[in-house]
């Protein structure tokens, strides 16, 4: 089959430029295998060999190499040698012209084009031009330049229309600047890259950028011609002139002359515009060349550049709106609409006559040409939206009525653009109030035609001469678009639905109090609503409310929320369209337009059966848990309900979703649900973690919800990291689900050392916290009893919450790691659960040795603890005062301790009491003597845990990652937050939507390529990092932008590098080192995006700002500080105290370069040896230096590696 | 703007349109790969027994795409901004109406090559750049010709 394909193709191409007759029969002589390769051409991957501009003829030839067919490199060679043969063109018009029958090459064709273009002037010449060589030619990607001379020479002397409109579009393939990268508008067979080989040649090869100048002479001469009988190839050459590349400064100026000349010629003349003249013909001659050069120098206008501060360009569009030809009526109106974003004011103004009833404006509603009407309604749009007129409410509305008049058109692309633009919806940069004020718009205001819509012969506007509501007519229209058969029409109405979906959202949260859905919509309250006197005139509402004792016929009793309920009815049945990508779109609809108070069964069940369809792509799957996530930014209150959703995702589908979509989701509303919600959410999120394992085979058809689905290996292994995920985020965030933390805990520190057994213990605990004693139940039973990554992760979730939480749960935890480790307790605890039938391994858990630290960093913090209170007792009996000596030891102690805490979590160094809250004192009493502040102790371990993590847990540095994340977390949350600032600030979550949004629309089509084509393999280590990026974000600062947006889920890889590339570095570091929670600024919403791209990177910049360690020294102490965990602090605890004091006296540090060093980067500096520069800060192994002259690179200032510089 | 690609077992026709920010040739190198096998896919996976004609619609992000058969003739349209299903359905409209026309009947891969030059010759006058250009088929055929596009 393949073959086949290849064959027709190579027929057209190699098929003889000889007699005509021939041109259908040769096929025989194709070979059928010099076919195939290349088709194999155009399918591989040929780009390399095309694109590099600076790849040599070697290079090129190294790359056919590489292609397995003999023939294709053949093929290349002939294409190379045809570039150079057409150098000389005497030699090729040597050769005879008819010479054999044989399969004809590019060289050939191009031969064939210089040879005819000396003859053109003979119809056989013409004949074999038109019908064998041009065609042939456009099945290659692009056409040399040196063909240019000939193409201009046929372009002066042939007469034959058919061979110039030829000729017009291979100039403008020339001249489009794609031919210099190799790849054009053709596609087809890949050429080489032209400019390079002629580079090569050192006989003077013919570049694009020999030929370039003259083509434009020629065409602009022609574009310039006045001769009537020569505009239609006016336009030609106009049309391409502009593929010329526009960032040449000069062939702009010449473009914009030549088409400004024309209009001047043609634009001014009185228009007289007779009715019925669009699209017909009729009229004199003289009107019609006029109409034709106007469409020309319009669609040219229309591909250069905008030119926004130009009144003529202005000037020249508005003009255009009354031309005669539609095509050209578009145009203007795009140039128009497209101005207007930039200066709504200049625009209104100069539109001033045109749209008054009866104006050229009004006209355009019945313009056959759907674009033109699009163009119209985002203009109006964009000019009845614009602060700059809020002076001129006479303008606004006129526009506006010019909008609304646009949902009567017939064309559904125009009717939904309204809607759209009603709606608030233009394009990416919209606000949650103008989206809001768009659904009051919908719901409150009225159509009313003007009364001079005399001329419009559409049978329909007799019934809607009566002002209608505008939600009347939307719903309508709307509910017959459903009932389309045709797919882009369900889509669009779909997405229509859920752009009302998003509106309504901001309505709701932005707090319209009167959107009272189930009043009636004939009887609006007078009320208008003051916050939005900026946004609407009303106008015509008032004017309409006047006339609209309303039609009784229509039921006078239709409420919005009737309306509403009856369109949704319809858009459910609509996920029955067969189209993956219909039914995406209504689930999104359908997920937008949902309320917090609804009930959501149908939905759920809706989604369960949906899921169920293997015909799901994963990527628009990720997609809806996008919506989902963004719908509960717009809505923070449907935390749970999403979470649910997303559950089925979780359950139904594991093996298409991203597993760090998801958590960002959790994540997300775990923050934002506030503080009743946080317990319902993490139950929500856990609820994974009650899943039987998946049963293979299970029968497939309708399962329940609960039931996992993972048949085949591939899913139940995205399951089990979906649960992964689920016991990390667990450990991660019960505490903070539970406000539960050990230094804020209530509990006086004596009960902790109350031997209560085990069972009281429990009871006791889950009395008081419930969310954190189901927590720890859910994670206990996974240590028993889920597979051993499971089981790995939740023993450290664990750790870390034993770490961070007071008695009696500490206690709790470590007691039952303690069982574990000797697996003991199994018995009692895994009949709880299904086994999964893996061995357990001798130990019971197999867990011993991953254990043992975590328990030996409890045993010394109760070690301590006793201690301590010993010595307390002992001081107390003898009545003695603590020494300093004695309170050093207990500062040690408890600097220790943190560090070692700090290998397995995060904690607030400050805050964190290793020794119990009656440490505290004490400890209060050394630092003040000794004038340490408490938030600069020694670079944060998570540094450090890196590789601490790397060799505890051999396979798995991810909870080292972890570590950084929660830097972040808790940070937040136990510094500054309490427990639910965040969502206690004015409406985060109103923000978050308009990042979203804003998000949203800068998809550029590059993003979707990592869910499409080959998705990675979300490594468990990815995992974390991106959970990482994304949750600093989120909870970081409420101000955080595009962390929903779809971009974010893109490679780690990348968004690391990228963000550690383009890191603005200075802004970042030159906040003052305050300490780290306080200070939720405006300034560090900024940083910490890129603060976050790294833990170790955001380890180091989080506690100490300004002078982490060295490089060196935090390597040292990490092998120490592994070999030997209680000895290592000696050394940090002075490394602590010395960074304090330099942070405190904030000196500059200088340095001195020890060895060459070349910037490899932007942000990079280069170093000469002996360098005398001033080290600003330390990040991930990197120095930020300053000299005092600027270097070899010329510059001041920028990162080096720290092992080049000495410090003094 | 427009890509010929040998495809089993269909020709794969593809315009780009609304691009703006690469004006010339609708998407950039890098992405054209993407583009390819996602869309690829995407035809392998619905077009198998689609009719003649029969509009499919696709999405991703805020890029749409609307593809469908036309004999031998794998046609996809993928726009953005005001190009959307609708836009793109009408765009689908006019092509596969022009090449109709010009094959006479739904081309098979031999007529559609044959008259691979003309095909090209009426994208042209219909995609201009990457923005929708012309749709009346009379005019586009005119335009072709070298005729002014409204005759006197």
């Amino acid at each position: 089959m393949a073959d086949s394909s290849g064959t027709t193709l190579m027929d057209l191409i190699t098929a003889d430029p000889g007699p005509a007759s021939s041109a259908s029969g040769s096929t025989a002589n194709a070979t059928p295998s010099s076919a195939t390769a290349s088709a194999a051409a155009s399918q591989s991957p040929s780009v390399p060999m095309t694109t590099t501009s600076s790849s040599s003829l070697g290079k090129t030839i190294l790359g056919e190499k590489k292609s397995k067919r003999a023939t294709l490199m053949q093929i290349q060679n002939e294409t190379i040698s045809a570039a150079k043969a057409a150098l000389q063109p005497m030699k090729t018009n040597i050769m005879p012209q008819k010479q054999k029958k044989k399969p004809v090459s590019y060289s050939q064709l191009a031969r064939s084009i210089h040879e005819l273009a000396a003859t053109s002037d003979q119809k056989s010449s013409q004949k074999q031009l038109v019908h064998h060589v041009f065609p042939k030619l456009a099945v290659y990607n692009s056409v040399d330049p040196s063909l240019a001379p000939s193409l201009l020479m046929l372009n002066q002397q042939c007469e034959d229309r058919t061979v110039l409109r030829y000729v017009y579009y291979y100039l403008a393939r020339i001249l489009s600047d794609n031919g210099a990268q190799g790849l054009s508008t053709g596609g087809g067979i890949p050429t080489p890259n032209w400019d390079a080989l002629a580079d090569i040649d050192a006989v003077g090869g013919v570049t694009r950028a020999d030929v370039v100048p003259r083509i434009i002479e020629q065409l602009s001469a022609e574009a310039s011609n006045v001769d009537t009988e020569f505009h239609a190839r006016r336009l030609q050459a106009l049309k391409a002139l502009t593929y010329a590349p526009s960032s040449n400064s000069d062939i702009l100026a010449r473009l914009y002359e030549i088409v400004f000349g024309i209009l001047d010629k043609v634009a001014d003349t009185p228009q007289k515009r007779k009715k019925g003249v669009f699209g017909t013909k009729g009229g004199d001659k003289e009107s019609i060349i006029r109409s034709n050069l106007q469409y020309g120098a319009l669609s040219a206008l229309r591909r250069l550049p905008l030119d926004p501060g130009n009144p003529v360009f202005l000037h020249r569009a508005v003009q255009g709106v009354s031309f005669a030809d539609p095509i050209a009526v578009r145009h203007a109106l795009e140039i128009i609409s497209e101005l207007a974003m930039k200066d709504p004011y200049a625009v209104a103004m100069a539109l001033g006559k045109v749209v008054v009833p009866g104006g050229a404006l009004q006209d355009v509603l019945h313009l056959h040409d759907v674009l033109a009407r699009v163009a119209l309604a985002r203009l109006c749009h964009t000019v009845s939206r614009a602060r700059a007129l809020d002076e001129r409410p006479d303008i606004k509305s006129q526009f506006n009525s010019l909008l609304y008049q646009l949902l009567l058109d017939p064309s559904e692309r125009v009717c939904f653009e309204a809607v759209l633009c009603i709606l608030g919806k233009y394009d990416s940069t919209e606000r949650t109030e103008e989206r809001a004020a768009g659904w009051y718009r919908l719901t409150r205001e009225m159509l009313k035609l003007p009364e001079n819509d005399s001329k419009s012969s559409k049978d329909k506007s007799q019934k809607t001469r009566r002002p209608q509501p505008l939600i009347k007519l939307v719903m309508r229209r709307l509910e017959s678009s459903f009932r389309s058969f045709s797919r882009p029409v369900l889509h669009a109405a779909a997405r229509v639905v859920q752009e009302m979906g998003k509106s309504r959202a901001a309505a709701f949260s932005v707090g319209l109090t009167d959107i009272d859905e189930g009043v009636s919509i004939n009887e609006f309250a007078d009320v208008f609503d003051h916050c939005f006197t900026s946004f609407v005139p009303l106008l015509l509402m008032i004017g309409a409310r006047k006339a609209s004792s309303m039609s009784g016929s229509t039921g006078s009793k239709e409420t919005i929320a009737s309306l509403l309920a009856s369109l949704m009815e319809v858009v459910r049945t609509t996920v029955a369209c067969e189209c993956v990508y219909v039914r995406a779109m209504v689930i999104k609809a359908l997920i937008w337009m949902q309320l917090p108070y609804e009930s959501f069964d149908e939905l759920e069940s809706i989604i369960t059966s949906e899921l169920s369809d293997p015909a799901w792509p994963a990527a628009l799957l990720n997609d809806i848990l996008l919506t989902l996530h963004a719908r509960f930014k717009a809505t923070p209150d449907m935390a749970v309900t999403l979470l649910e959703i997303a559950r089925i995702f979780a359950t139904k589908v594991p093996g298409k979703i991203d597993a760090d979509v998801l958590q960002l989701l959790w994540k997300t509303c775990l923050v934002g649900a506030g503080p009743n919600g946080k317990h319902t959410a993490l139950e929500a999120v856990t609820i994974v973690l009650d899943l039987p394992p998946p049963q293979p085979g299970s029968p497939s058809g309708v399962t329940p919800v609960d039931r996992v689905s993972a048949s085949d290996p591939k899913s139940a292994l995205a399951l089990q990291k979906l649960v992964q995920a689920a016991v990390w985020f667990l450990g991660e965030n019960a505490n903070y689900a539970a406000s539960e933390y050990a230094w804020e805990s209530a509990t006086p520190p004596g009960t902790a050392l109350m031997m209560l057994d085990a069972d009281k213990m429990v009871a006791a605990a889950s009395s008081r916290n419930p969310t954190l004693a189901g927590a720890l139940t859910r994670l206990q039973r996974c240590a028993f009893s889920g597979s051993w990554e499971v089981r790995i992760v939740a023993a450290q979730a664990l750790t870390t919450m034993a770490i961070r939480s007071g008695e009696p749960y500490r206690l709790q935890i470590y007691e039952f790691l303690n069982a574990l480790a000797q697996g003991g307790v199994q018995s009692q605890l895994s009949e709880m659960h299904l086994s999964n039938g893996e061995d357990q391994g001798a130990s019971g858990t197999g867990l011993g040795v991953l254990i043992s630290p975590m328990i030996k960093v409890l045993d010394e913090m109760y070690r301590a603890q006793d201690e301590l209170i010993k010595d307390i007792r002992n001081h107390d009996n003898t009545n003695k005062e603590w020494t300093d000596d004695e309170l050093k030891k207990l500062y040690e102690t408890n600097e220790k301790l943190l560090d070692i805490v700090s290998l397995f979590c995060y904690v607030p160094r400050a805050k964190y009491l290793p020794l119990g809250p009656i440490s505290a004192k004490l400890i209060d009493v050394y630092r003040t003597k000794h004038n340490i502040t408490a938030s600069t102790g020694l670079s944060d371990p998570a540094v450090i845990a890196t590789g601490i993590s790397d060799l505890v847990y051999e396979s798995k540095p991810a909870p080292a990652e972890s570590d950084g994340l929660d830097d972040d977390l808790v940070n937040a949350w136990a510094a500054n937050l309490g427990d639910d600032g965040l969502m206690g600030k004015s409406a985060p979550a109103m923000s978050r939507v308009n990042e979203f949004l804003a998000g949203m629309g800068t998809d550029a089509p590059d993003v979707d390529e990592e869910n499409i084509v080959s998705r990675p393999s979300v490594g468990y280590d990815d995992m974390w990092a991106k959970t990482l990026l994304e949750s600093s974000e989120l909870e970081e600062d409420a101000r955080s932008s595009g962390s929903s947006s779809p971009d974010s889920i893109g490679s780690v890889e990348t968004s690391i590098s990228s963000h550690f590339g383009g890191m603005n570095y200075p802004s970042l570091f030159s906040s003052k080192p305050t300490s780290y929670g306080t200070s939720q600024t405006s300034e560090r919403s900024g940083g910490n995006r890129y603060g976050s791209s790294s833990s170790i990177y955001e380890g180091a910049s989080s506690p100490i700002r300004e002078e982490p360690p060295s490089y060196a020294s935090s390597v040292m102490q990490r092998h120490d500080s592994f070999e030997n965990p209680m000895a290592a602090p000696e050394s940090s605890s002075f490394e602590s105290e010395d960074e304090s004091r330099r942070n405190t006296s904030g000196n500059p540090q200088f340095g001195s370069a020890l060895y060459d060093f070349t910037a490899g980067g932007d942000d990079e500096l280069s170093l000469t040896s002996g360098e005398e520069v001033e080290i600003e800060y330390e990040v991930d192994g990197w120095f930020y230096v300053k000299k005092k002259r600027p270097g070899r690179d010329g510059k001041l200032a920028g990162l080096v590696p720290v092992l080049y510089v000495k410090p003094r | 703007m427009l890509r010929l690609r040998l495809q089993w077992p269909r020709l794969f026709f593809l315009t780009f349109l609304g691009f703006h920010s690469c004006r010339f040739n609708g998407v950039p190198a890098e992405e054209r790969l993407h583009w390819r096998s996602f869309l690829v896919k995407l035809g392998a996976d619905n077009l198998k027994h689609a009719k003649n004609e029969e509009l499919f619609v696709a999405s991703h992000k805020s890029v749409y795409i609307v593809y469908t058969v036309l004999g031998d003739i794998c046609l996809y349209v993928v726009g953005k901004d005001e190009y959307d299903e609708l836009a793109l359905a009408e765009a689908i409209f006019v092509i596969t109406g022009s090449i109709k026309d010009i094959c006479k009947k739904p081309p098979t891969e031999r007529t559609f090559l044959d008259k691979y030059g003309k095909i090209c010759l009426t994208l042209d006058e219909i995609v201009w750049k990457g923005i929708l250009e012309n749709t009346d088929k009379e005019r586009i055929k005119r335009l072709v010709r070298l005729k002014p596009p409204t005759e006197f």
